[in-house]
């Protein structure tokens, strides 16, 4: 019997704890860590302890909850839809979320009521998924062309919104949002949404069998006891949920969810049920990751963690399309 | 002794009728061939007698339960069913895609304990797959796929194992090859349902053929009875004339001596 | 055609030697010349108004000054470009500029001698020990050396922490520097526009709130988007700011 290789996951799981670390260590201002270790120690507060409590834990927990919940939602999906291109932010589920959550922010919904800001992403994320879905539910083709028309679709409701934003500085603030970032959120924002990204990844939990009964297509999955509305219901669910929350807080970070179960997936077989661990943690250390470059990166202005993403994902994509061509008649 | 009855079943779709008023007993023991030309529904039937699709008026029943009534774990257990063209989404090892037909009699969080592999390696060596057990699956011929989605099939061990069109795309080696193995699980005390194009293979291996034509069924019953010359008129408009029976019948289309020669372009054919 | 230079304009020549100013200029003399555009023309920067109009001279900012040149041509009016000022000494040039150019040179003369006379009066009366400040509504765009921000918060005898750590204009100044920089007093930019912002929320992190309350300054943005002779008013209204925050060095 042969097994597959096996994953990395311990090997992950310690390069996760080390940039965690380095997480706390590294930033805009140069503490050496003998310096942080004082302040740690010394009476409360202090500028060690305040960074690393108020600004650096909170951005590093933020980092590897956004990074988590994209490798895990784009495994879910390529799963789920058999599609290698499946991603939250190629379905425009990560659109949806953003125009909720700037619908949120900037109509002054969320200055009255905290909770509008996780709920109307949770709900852009959504209807745009579902939309995607409805419409895009006959191949890779039609599915990617069904993501990138409500994408189309948010970006024009985005681009509504800019156009009737409060103020031009407004609008400059939109654009720079949406770029994505983990820098300098508060710790009541991240304990808002927590709940919602937890309950997220609880639904998706519950997704592995179903996604490996698909590997022999829909109808056969079904034949195996597989309930397919229930499956794809709680996929939709957990995507919308915990992309929907995340995005609320970091704003639209693309190609995690791209990249990380792609590269996992040799490593168990490709064995849809096997990639979602490894997915979400490679996705969180692959964004920790990010966010520590972008402090290192000597900017002016501090380059956005988004911009990142993208500049690393955009040729990984393109790898893959060619691949895909080479492998499709 | 198990039961698949379909009671008087019909299936619309947009207002068209792609199944009508079907009657079908099938037991334990049975290889009931389902002949028909394209479009006649089978597929259809296939999807209705598996407890997949819902039929518009009627009911299947197995072993006279509702099957949509019966939950869909217990019978995933108790019958397999393979579709058409069935494809591999995933490069998978094949003794994983095998494990996959496990997958109802497995608790909801585990993995396959060692009875569970022994029944894949036995169902492998049953479908002659022992020395491809590592491979992608992506990367099996035809002939290995399907004997691999058999071999899925059947490490259940299912009461009932309904196929559509096993026999689509394989060599002539490779098609004799599955459908004895489908006569011999039948014999073993299964059932078996599967639409079958060869109507040779079918009066050779076949206990029973069921012969559909626009939606209807034309004819059902033991094979030597019901597989008749003027029954295949009727099904597949051609002329077949049948030598043999049993292990050496011959099914053999005949050219109608009054049909005319064909202008591969009518409209330019002299008048 | 930009609306630094119609604030400029405005103070320079009586209304009815004005043909149009830009639209946008409208929030800016609401909160430096109040009333002042009031019965002026509105032009939206199209070609189709400039015909109209048919001015002798257009004042241009730099980006504007191509188009302007060209729609200058078609009506014979004069172009005159004037760059925007990011200190005193820019404003001096521009002022003395504008002047000219309108024919107005003593009327220059007397809003530079009142800017001077300010300016001397803020440097006669230096805080014996400079506030450290920053010009900070959220870690983007703080504006640093080469900034009239950063001219303002030096007139009104304050340290701009900023200035020392940007080496641009404007750059990004985190919580961690700001923490880092632990300055006296934050200066918060107050938009006319009300509307929230994530700026809004952001300049109201809990750490702002917990350490610099009580020492935050709001001052009006519109004062600081265009170097003025008022900017020296600016410095002024900013020194007196400063009396209202507690003695002392901020503490932990």
């Amino acid at each position: 019997m042969v097994r597959p290789p096996q994953a990395p996951l311990p090997l992950m799981l310690a390069l996760l704890l080390a940039a965690a670390g380095a997480s706390l260590v590294i930033g805009k201002v140069w503490l050496p860590p003998v310096v942080l270790f004082d302040g740690l120690a010394a009476p409360k507060p202090n500028l060690a302890w305040l960074i690393v409590t108020e600004l650096r834990i909170p951005r590093t927990v933020l980092a590897l909850m956004v990074g988590a919940t994209l490798g895990l939602g784009g495994a879910v999906l390529q799963g789920l839809l058999r599609n290698p291109l499946a991603e939250p932010g190629l379905l425009g589920v990560s659109g949806g979320a953003a125009l909720g959550a700037v619908i949120a922010i900037y109509f002054g919904l969320a200055a009255r009521f905290a909770l509008v800001t996780p709920l109307l992403g949770i709900a852009g994320a959504l209807a745009a998924g579902a939309l995607t879905f409805l419409f895009g539910r006959s191949g890779t083709l039609t599915l990617i062309l069904a993501g990138s028309a409500v994408s189309g679709l948010a970006a024009a409701g985005l681009a509504l919104a800019l156009n009737f934003a409060p103020s031009p500085y407004a609008a400059y603030e939109i654009t720079t949002w949406l770029l994505g970032s983990v820098a300098e959120r508060e710790w009541s924002q991240i304990v808002l949404c927590t709940p919602f990204i937890l309950a997220g990844w609880l639904c998706l939990a519950a997704t592995p069998r179903g996604l490996d009964a698909l590997t022999l297509g829909e109808a056969q999955a079904e034949s195996l006891g597989v309930n397919l509305n229930m499956l794809r219901a709680l996929a939709l669910a957990g995507v919308a949920l915990s992309v929907g929350a995340a995005t609320a807080m970091a704003g639209a970070i693309g190609f995690v969810g791209l990249v990380a179960p792609h590269l996992v997936r040799p490593f168990v077989g490709y064995r849809p049920s096997r990639i979602l661990l490894p997915s979400a943690v490679f996705g969180a250390l692959l964004l920790l990751v990010t966010d520590i470059a972008i402090r290192v990166i000597p900017t002016s202005a501090e380059l956005k963690l988004g911009v990142l993403t993208s500049l690393i994902g955009t040729p990984f994509f393109f790898w893959l399309v060619l691949r895909l061509r080479r492998l499709s008649p | 002794m198990t039961v698949l009855h379909a009671d008087n079943v019909s299936y619309d779709i947009a207002g068209r009728s792609l199944v009508s008023n079907i009657d079908l007993i099938c037991e334990s023991g049975q290889f009931v061939a389902l002949l028909g030309a394209n479009g006649a529904g089978k597929s259809t039937l296939i999807r209705m007698l598996s407890g997949l699709e819902r039929p518009s008026r009627g009911q299947v029943r197995l072993d006279a339960r509702a099957i949509r009534a019966i939950d869909r774990r217990v019978l995933a257990r108790r019958r397999a069913y393979i579709p058409q063209n069935a494809r591999v989404e995933w490069p998978v090892a094949v003794e994983r895609l095998v494990a996959l037909g496990l997958m109802p009699q497995i608790p909801v969080f585990g993995d396959l304990d060692r009875a569970a592999w022994r029944k894949v390696e036995a169902a492998l060596a049953l479908c002659d797959l022992s020395h491809k057990t590592g491979q992608p699956a992506t990367t099996l011929s035809g002939g290995e796929l399907a004997r691999a989605m058999l071999a899925r099939a059947l490490v259940g061990e299912p009461e009932i194992v309904i196929a559509d069109e096993p026999l689509s795309g394989l060599d002539p080696k490779h098609a004799m090859d599955g459908v004895a193995r489908l006569a011999a699980l039948a014999r073993d005390g299964r059932l078996i349902i599967a639409s079958i194009h060869d109507l040779t293979l079918a009066a050779r291996y076949a206990t029973h053929v069921a012969i559909m034509r626009g939606g209807r069924l034309l004819a059902y019953g033991p094979t030597a009875s019901t597989l008749t010359s003027s029954c295949i008129r009727a099904a597949f408009d051609v002329d077949a004339c049948i030598q043999g029976s049993g292990a050496q019948a011959i099914v053999d289309f005949i050219a109608r001596p009054d049909t005319p020669a064909l202008h591969p372009f009518p409209g330019l054919a002299p008048a | 055609m930009m609306l630094c230079n119609d604030v400029l304009l405005l103070m320079m020549v009586p209304k009815d030697r004005i043909a149009s100013i830009t639209y946008l200029a409208h929030d800016a003399v609401e909160a430096l010349l109040p009333g002042a555009d009031t019965g002026v023309a509105v032009n939206h920067g199209t070609a189709e108004e400039i015909l109209l109009q048919k001015p002798d001279l257009i004042l241009a900012g730099t980006d504007s000054a191509p188009m302007a040149r060209k729609l200058a041509k078609a009506v014979g009016a004069r172009v005159v470009e004037v760059e925007a000022a990011h200190s005193f000494a820019d404003i001096r040039r521009i002022v003395r500029q504008v002047g000219e150019a309108v024919g107005e040179p003593g009327r220059a003369h007397v809003l530079l001698a009142e800017m001077d006379g300010n300016l001397a009066w803020l440097a006669s009366h230096q805080p014996a020990r400079p506030l450290r400040v920053v010009a900070w509504s959220g870690s983007q765009a703080v504006p640093g050396r080469g900034t009239l921000t950063n001219e303002i918060i030096a007139a009104s005898g304050a340290d701009n922490i900023a200035a020392r750590l940007l080496d641009n204009r404007y750059g990004s100044f985190g919580l961690e520097a700001l923490l880092a920089a632990w300055p006296d007093a934050i200066l918060q930019g107050e938009t006319r526009w009300s509307g929230p912002s994530l700026q809004d929320a952001q300049s109201m992190h809990p750490l702002i709130e917990r350490y610099w309350h009580g020492r935050r300054i709001a001052y009006p943005d519109a004062a600081y988007a265009c170097g003025l002779p008022q900017s020296a008013d600016a410095a002024i209204a900013l020194r007196n700011l400063y009396r209202e925050l507690p003695a002392g060095r901020l503490r932990w």
